[in-house]
């Protein structure tokens, strides 16, 4: 097993660099660069001096060198846990996503938490009485769920929460504590602005869990055994949870693997649409912008989050099921 | 219900008439299962529905995409009314005409219907014109009404446009575009799918291992990576055209695996094995018996792929990396309300959200039902 981890861990390295370079062609693909899309927004609002400045602004920044010039600069310093400076905010990447990991994971785990909390349970009843009303009612109300887009529903919650509320709840917090040191009180403004993202996306998810898990309880219910189990008399909340319910949780944990990376980069829209402070947020807005250390590191921390997900949720499936083997 | 046609040979039927037993198809098996879910039933109704609003958009929208009324910027719905001022009621729909008032408290200026005169609604009345399929000219409209009044059932955009017919002009690229996506991922990962999976070897390798990560990394980030990459100098159309390629090339590979994994199966089959003795090519053996066998379920992962096309296209739109005007698409209807001061003062911008979550439920549950009719056999 060990070596097995290792032998992944090791494989890991060739496909993050691949990435690593895809992300930065990609950032670097578009016609212009950072430079043109800055001078173009300025003159938008009227600026137009800031074309006079272009040249210095592109050596300033280093982007009068050439690209793999600047690609093997970034990916040494990135080797040294240096992510670069973001163009637009002047600032060093890695201080951006501190700044915004806490607030993203809070929403993210949050959703993850109650989507899944539900979702099983859920599952688990509708298949165990398959055909039922209930089981009806609820498989209906997955297909409704899983056809809702959390951004068009935030959007709607929003209308919503202003019609009964008189307040309009974009952002995480109010204005009057967004420097506040942390309080009672600023914790239950933040929960109060939660309730429109985590709702959005809450039904979505928990409509995917309660699918798959009902899929597959009802394939696992089918099987030999678990007529062996109560043909000695096993029973019946024993052979669901200890023995179907654990058969039939593969999936979602070949599914957690997505998570880890989902955690900063699901719901992105939704971030856009109600401003959450997000890493989401930055990671669009760099895109447009060509703020290019910003959204690459994001991009490739995104896909070093989908590797590492990937490798933990084979060894939470080996440690789960013994069948499977691993030389 | 009729029997199918018996191939004329020496078996004898006449011993299967004496049992009262039908000879059942299996394009006819296939259509019963469909037939039993009923969701499945409802979402393809729903379906041929709003395709054919897309077709006829000019007809059942009383505007043209692009015509702006400018008196009307940001107009809550104006609908039909079958009750007048005076309390007296209508049994035909008819609107006031709206006048324009400057507001002596507050300078603003106001809209105040003109009771004085009903303007009828007018159904299969003669209006703007406009073309269906690109080639019927026509000006018949469903219904229309008499200038200076105006009917805006779903209200108007910040340009005065009415958003009714312009979600039916949206429909045109937002119904399609999935349709274009999911035949590029076909083509793509059905030749990828069966080259792996038949011929095997280095290539099914490779393959196999960039779809793993293909599909493995996130798919808004890839779509708004790609996207950012379409020139902005590009006509509509050829916009249009790299949307979908960016969504079939975020696409291709479950499908492609899924195909893969099929041949794979199919290529030890006894019947494979035997076209092989006989020295079909490979060519033939592809094309006459294992696509064939594959064909129902590719369609039935095609249609199971088309929403999430259809959630792609409007979300780019929606955030305008996507469709540019002067083309329209729900996404990009959806766009305006994007910034929620307008969104709350407008609320009537988030309707075209209802017909992207209709075609949405709608293609799931087609696609749910074509699984079970592509698995005739099974229980």
């Amino acid at each position: 097993m060990t070596r097995y981890i290792l032998r992944r861990v090791i494989a890991i390295l060739p496909t993050l660099f691949l990435i690593t370079i895809f992300g930065f062609l990609v950032m670097e693909a578009p016609a212009g660069d950072y430079v043109t899309s800055y001078i173009v927004r300025e003159y938008g609002h009227g600026n137009t001096e800031a074309a006079r400045i272009e040249d210095e602004l592109r050596s300033f920044l280093a982007l009068d060198r050439p690209v793999y010039e600047r690609f093997v600069t970034w990916i040494a310093r990135f080797a040294q846990g240096d992510f670069g400076d973001s163009f637009d905010l002047r600032r060093p990447v890695r201080d951006i996503l501190n700044d915004r990991i806490g607030l993203t994971l809070t929403i993210s785990l949050a959703t993850f938490a109650i989507s899944w909390g539900i979702g099983i349970p859920l599952g688990v009843y509708s298949a165990t009485h398959q055909y039922s009303k209930t089981d009806n009612f609820l498989t209906t109300v997955t297909f409704v769920g899983l056809g809702l887009p959390d951004f068009l529903l935030a959007l709607a919650f929003l209308i919503l929460g202003w019609q009964f509320t008189g307040e309009v709840l974009t952002g995480l917090q109010s204005v009057e504590f967004l420097d506040q040191p942390w309080s009672l009180a600023k914790l239950l403004d933040l929960m109060k602005h939660m309730v429109i993202p985590v709702f959005a996306v809450v039904i979505t998810g928990t409509a995917w869990v309660m699918r798959v898990m009902r899929g597959n309880l009802l394939d696992q219910l089918g099987r030999d055994y678990i007529i062996t189990l109560r043909a000695k008399g096993v029973p019946e909340r024993v052979i669901i949870w200890k023995h179907a319910v654990k058969n039939s949780l593969h999936p979602l944990i070949a599914a957690l693997g997505q998570t880890l990376a989902w955690l900063i980069n699901g719901f992105t829209i939704t971030s856009i649409v109600l401003e959450l402070p997000t890493i989401q947020t930055v990671y669009l807005k760099a895109t447009l912008q060509q703020d290019v250390y910003l959204a690459g590191t994001i991009l490739i921390l995104i896909g070093f989050l989908v590797l590492i997900g990937t490798l933990l949720a084979d060894i939470m499936l080996a440690w789960m099921d013994p069948r499977i083997r691993y030389e | 219900m009729q029997s199918p046609e018996r191939p004329q040979d020496s078996i004898d039927f006449a011993e299967f008439d004496a049992l009262e037993t039908e000879v059942i198809s299996v394009r006819r098996l296939m259509w019963l299962r469909f037939k039993r879910n009923r969701l499945a039933l409802i979402g393809s109704v729903v379906l041929i529905f709003m395709y054919l609003a897309a077709i006829f958009a000019g007809f059942i929208g009383p505007y043209g995409l692009r015509e702006t009324h400018e008196r009307f910027p940001a107009s809550a719905p104006l609908l039909p009314r079958f009750i007048d001022d005076e309390g007296g009621f209508s049994f035909r729909p008819f609107v006031y005409a709206m006048e324009s008032k400057v507001d002596p408290a507050t300078f603003k200026r106001v809209l105040t219907p003109n009771t004085d005169v009903k303007h009828y609604i007018h159904f299969l009345a003669r209006g703007t014109p406009y073309t269906i399929l690109g080639f019927i000219e026509t000006d018949l409209h469903l219904f229309h009404v008499e200038e200076p009044a105006k009917v805006f059932l779903l209200g108007t955009d910040k340009q005065g446009r009415d958003l009714f017919s312009r979600i039916f002009y949206g429909a045109q690229v937002s119904l399609t575009v999935g349709l274009v996506g999911v035949s590029l991922s076909l083509i793509f990962g059905t030749l990828i799918g069966i080259a792996g999976g038949y011929f095997g070897g280095l290539f099914d390798d490779v393959s196999q291992r960039v779809i793993e990560v293909l599909i493995s990394f996130p798919q808004i980030p890839l779509w708004l990576a790609l996207a950012a990459l379409i020139p902005p100098t590009w006509s509509s159309v050829q916009r249009f055209f790299a949307i979908s390629i960016v969504l079939s090339l975020v696409n291709w590979g479950g499908l492609s695996r899924q195909v893969r994994g099929m041949v794979y199966a199919l290529r030890e089959e006894d019947y494979v094995i035997a076209a092989r003795y006989v020295s079909a090519s490979d060519w033939r053996i592809i094309t006459r018996h294992l696509l064939p066998n594959t064909l129902s379920h590719i369609l039935v992962i095609a249609t199971i792929s088309i929403p999430a096309m259809i959630l792609g296209e409007t979300a780019l739109s929606f955030l305008g990396l996507g469709i540019q005007p002067p083309m329209t698409s729900w996404g990009l209807l959806l766009n305006q309300a994007q910034h929620t001061r307008v969104l709350i003062q407008q609320p009537w911008l988030l309707t075209p959200a209802l017909f992207v979550v209709g075609a949405i439920i709608s293609f799931n549950f087609l696609g749910d039902g074509l699984r079970d009719a592509a698995d005739p056999f099974a229980n």
